[in-house]
């Protein structure tokens, strides 16, 4: 071992080990964009875990039939005690829409987001392995217009924010991570606010917390949460989630609610960015 | 090792190739596996360049180990280069091992996996989980770390194998002589 230590050998492998510490420092520097070998892999590897990720993808859902059979006949006998009473509900939902494609003359969808700049609609590719808080990968890159920081959503709701971009390919962070905050307001009050941030608990039943609510808050269940777009990071009045239940935090001091998102995060099989919108903030 | 014939030579250069070929093409393979589907899955990228460094010298060790370092960065969304680092250090320091100290066996191969799969799981969550100090964090290292090296122990018994095979059949043997086997034996007795 002596001998080893002081041969050329082990000098060589020091500096080979210097070098790899010096590309993760580098990479700690590049502000969310990939570095070129990373974007190399990842371009090379992207027909193949696509291929991968379909595969696997079916071949999990096969096995998640047969795993939760009894719970799927049970979910089955619920769903069609709530078909019928949604059918119920079709009826005035028909005298409702009728009024709605009135007010629709005057303010279409497009004229109420004239402002978003949007993706081409982005595939998953896949999760990242054993995360937690399942941060995912899009098919899109910079090569579409994607810059680091750019709200992901879908048509339900926010997923999320981009957080590395290669080239071809966007890891995206969900709004299930305690590392992002996002600032919301209740839809129907508009009064009560807080801040949408995950947490470990909340995030293995792939849903999100909603924290720094007054205590003289008016939430209640059922309640839909919506972006405040203070922050600049994401656009105004996109919904979040719905809350599930309310309570104290662990020291019972403030008020925190579980949030259901909009989407199923856990199943998603496309995604669209923001590239743009106004009143988005812009970093120097 | 000796060898005496150009035929012999040009053997050993075919066979070493298709030697390396077979453990990147694996190491592929489980970079693929690893960044698909949504369910946890273990970390091949740790058992995979361990087991290669038992038969190869520091150099091919430690760039084997870099590269699946930094597969393992990709798949698990980490900073690039922090498993490279960890595993060029783990490579060099398991080829050592075994070039001075330790035998190739089964055990000690196991053994070197699941060390080296816990620190790389321990790190992980300490780096990326408790230092951020995350409410109940610790339920990550029970639910997920702890989970996820079981998995990598148990998936590496597989590793193990196939890289034994491919060793089996492709890796250059020591040709001796008569004469040096003659020798060895009687400095055995």
């Amino acid at each position: 071992m002596r001998e080893f230590i002081k041969s050329t050998r082990f000098k060589i492998l020091l500096a080979f080990l210097a070098f790899l510490v010096g590309i993760m420092i580098y990479a700690v520097t590049k502000g969310g964009y990939s570095l070129t070998g990373v974007s190399f892999i990842n371009t090379l590897s992207k027909p193949f875990r696509k291929a991968s990720n379909s595969i696997s993808m079916s071949f999990e859902k096969k096995l998640d039939k047969m795993k939760n059979a009894d719970e799927y006949y049970d979910e089955n006998q619920r769903l069609k005690a709530q078909l019928g009473e949604m059918n119920k509900k079709l009826t005035d939902y028909e005298s409702i829409k009728a009024e709605r494609d009135e007010l629709r003359k005057f303010v279409s969808i497009k004229e109420e987001h004239e402002d978003y700049i949007l993706s081409v609609p982005c595939d998953v590719m896949g999760f990242v392995t054993n995360d937690p808080f399942r941060s995912f990968t899009i098919d899109k890159g910079r090569a579409d217009g994607i810059e680091p920081n750019c709200p992901v959503v879908t048509a339900e709701g926010l997923v999320g924010i981009t957080l590395e971009v290669s080239e071809h390919v966007t890891t995206v962070r969900t709004i299930l991570s305690p590392d992002l905050s996002i600032a919301a307001v209740c839809s129907s009050s508009n009064a009560d606010s807080g801040i949408i941030e995950g947490g470990v608990i909340a995030a293995e039943s792939a849903r999100t917390r909603l924290i720094h609510v007054s205590p003289k808050h008016k939430l209640k269940e059922g309640d839909l949460m919506i972006t405040s777009g203070s922050s600049g990071v994401f656009p105004k009045d996109y919904p979040i989630g719905t809350i599930k239940s309310i309570g104290y935090d662990s020291n019972g001091l403030s008020v925190t609610a579980v949030i259901e998102p909009c989407c199923d995060i856990t199943r998603l099989t496309s995604v669209i960015v923001i590239t743009d919108f106004s009143g988005k903030r812009e970093d120097d | 090792m000796r060898l005496r014939t150009p035929r012999e030579k040009r053997i050993l250069y075919i066979k070493t190739a298709v030697r390396w070929f077979l453990y990147y093409l694996l190491i592929f393979f489980s970079f693929i596996f690893m960044t698909s589907g949504t369910w946890m899955k273990p970390i091949l990228l740790v058992p995979i360049p361990l087991f290669i460094s038992v038969n190869n010298n520091q150099y091919a060790s430690v760039f084997t180990g870099a590269i699946c370092g930094f597969l393992i960065d990709i798949s698990c969304g980490k900073l690039f280069g922090y498993n490279a680092v960890l595993l060029s250090f783990f490579c060099i320091a398991t080829s050592l091992a075994f070039e001075l100290y330790l035998k190739n066996k089964f055990v000690n191969c196991m053994i070197i996996a699941a060390v080296v799969s816990f620190i790389q799981c321990w790190l992980d969550y300490k780096f990326y989980f408790q230092m951020w100090k995350y409410d109940d964090v610790e339920r990550i290292f029970w639910k997920v770390s702890m989970k996820v090296w079981m998995y990598t122990v148990i998936s590496s018994l597989f590793i193990f194998l196939i890289i034994k095979l491919i060793n089996r059949f492709l890796m250059p043997r020591a040709h001796l002589t008569i004469e040096e086997a003659i020798v060895n034996r009687n400095q055995q007795q």
